[in-house]
């Protein structure tokens, strides 16, 4: 199976969870085009409130596809400032544009030492291509 | 070496108590205080159950729930609105998600999940079968639907086994796309579903109803099932969280915004009239759930269940709703003399339509053409 051609901008930071991190003063946090792709149709969303003091790992949001409900995991520690109203009503805006109207929050950042341990866009591409590979493993002893 | 899983049977159990106990075998699992298990429930008294994201004013009769004696709850999983009663056999798999054989593509997870099921059914006589993406049916008809949810390491995926069934009070108790309609296309709703006591003619002992499913678990997951009860450490997370599955905070607590209208439309083809009667979530732009019925023969019968199944959830947007018919259609070999796939579009974009329309009218929609 060859990785099917999905977005990885280099001026980004990720995480294993496929979850993507734009650094400034504040962080921007969104799923990436392979999450929201791996993930399919999304149906909803919901944020925990802004003003949340998360630690990195932590459940921030729930997320659901095909009667799935899945977490949202904070990539890095901090406390949530803002979500994306408009994705939470429209979930939709996450597969159409992950990386644009598509955001999920923003955070202002504990400790930045974290991010520089998360992944760049090359060492992401690498663990995509990983669990593709195992994915095709999965099929041939399914 | 085949895995050890727990075979575990909490029997009939209020609804807060089986969200509860389904909350803390998973956080059990996710601290490893539990080996993988497979879970039988049963509910009593009845219940009406909403998808962790759904809002209970838009899924649930409130009233007729109070006037019947009938539970409401939230589950912890994903999905739509169910009813449950005493004659309804809940199953439910906690395990690791590494577990070796469970696959982690969900799609894949989910059809060796449902086909434990079919193989457990087929043990009883059913000739059931896997229809993607969740449902398990028969000759077309769903006998089991199902959903899940994860906790850092750890899944729960669960399904319902309809054994015998009270449509009726289903259809009370739930809001669904037939409101409106009247008592032919009531029965035609009803035909949907099927239960252990129409496959077989009988119910079997509910004994050899989880005897068979426990195999079939068994066999497809290639796991030893052995018996066992609540830990120590289940029974005291059940006695903790017990008040807040009880709580109207869990239960109607705020979730994002969303609607759930009804809306409907009749459309004439050569081959005869389409009717189309759905639920739309106007927000999202969602097609929540959709019901077809018509004078016109398709073949195979079971194709608009099917097309039924492809639309539940689905985008509303008329590129998508265009794209999903024609998809369905294309990979389907249905036969409809005198009604093309794109009819099907033009009626489901009339529904919508109505809705919009009825939307500025403010009332619920009603389109014939």
């Amino acid at each position: 199976m060859q990785m099917e051609k999905r977005a990885i901008p280099d001026d980004l930071f990720y995480d294993s969870n496929d979850f993507w991190i734009k650094v400034d003063q504040e962080a921007v946090i969104g799923l990436t085009d392979y999450g929201q792709s791996n993930i399919g149709d999304i149906i909803y969303l919901e944020f925990v409130a802004a003003g949340t003091v998360v630690r990195q790992g932590d459940r921030c949001g729930s997320i659901e596809s095909g009667k799935w409900v899945g977490s949202l995991l904070a990539p890095v520690s901090g406390v949530i400032v803002e979500t994306n109203r408009e994705a939470e009503a429209d979930p939709h805006k996450v597969n159409a544009d992950p990386f644009g109207r598509g955001w999920l929050y923003r955070m202002e950042p504990a400790n930045r030492n974290e991010i520089t341990l998360l992944m760049n866009s090359s060492a992401y591409k690498a663990w995509i291509e990983e669990r593709i590979r195992l994915k095709e493993k999965d099929d041939v002893t399914l | 070496m085949r895995q050890v899983w727990r075979l575990l049977d909490t029997g009939e159990l209020p609804a807060a108590n089986n969200m509860t106990l389904e909350q803390a075998i998973l956080t059990a699992r996710s601290r490893n205080f539990i080996p993988n298990t497979l879970h039988f429930l049963q509910f009593s008294p009845h219940c009406a159950l909403v998808g962790y994201h759904q809002a209970v004013e838009l899924e649930v009769e409130e009233e007729y729930c109070r006037e019947h004696g009938i539970d409401i709850n939230r589950r912890i999983s994903g999905g739509g609105s169910i009813y449950m009663d005493e004659g309804q056999l809940g199953w439910e798999i906690f395990a690791l998600k590494d577990t070796p054989g469970i696959p982690k593509r969900l799609e894949d997870m989910y059809r060796l999940m449902c086909e434990s099921v079919v193989t457990g059914l087929a043990k009883l006589g059913i000739d059931a079968r896997y229809r993607p993406l969740n449902d398990i049916e028969v000759g077309g008809r769903k006998i089991s639907g199902t959903g899940g949810t994860e906790m850092g390491n750890s899944l729960l995926y669960h399904g319902t086994l309809l054994t015998d069934f009270d449509a009726d009070t289903m259809i009370a108790c739930l809001k669904l796309p037939l409101k409106k309609l009247e008592d032919k296309q009531i029965r035609s709703f009803k035909e949907r579903v099927t239960c252990l006591r129409e496959a077989l003619g009988h119910v079997p002992p509910m004994p050899d109803i989880k005897k068979a499913m426990a195999e079939g678990f068994a066999e497809v997951l290639r796991v030893d099932l052995e018996p066992g009860g609540l830990t120590e450490y289940e029974g005291t997370l059940m006695v903790e969280e017990l008040p807040k599955f009880q709580s109207e905070e869990w239960i109607r607590g705020p979730r994002a915004s969303q609607e759930s209208n009804l809306s409907a439309a009749d459309y004439k083809t050569p081959g005869g009239l389409i009717r189309v009667s759905l639920r739309i979530d106007p927000l999202r732009q969602r097609i929540k759930s959709v019901f077809i019925t018509g004078d016109f023969f398709a073949y195979p019968e079971r194709s608009i269940l099917d097309l039924e199944a492809a639309l539940k959830n689905s985008s509303s947007r008329p590129t998508d709703v265009l794209a999903t018919v024609r998809n369905f259609f294309t990979s389907n070999d249905v036969k409809i003399p005198g009604v093309a796939a794109d009819d099907f579009y033009h009626a489901l974009r009339l529904a919508i339509s109505a809705h919009r329309r009825s939307e500025s009218n403010g009332r619920e929609g009603d389109a014939i053409q």
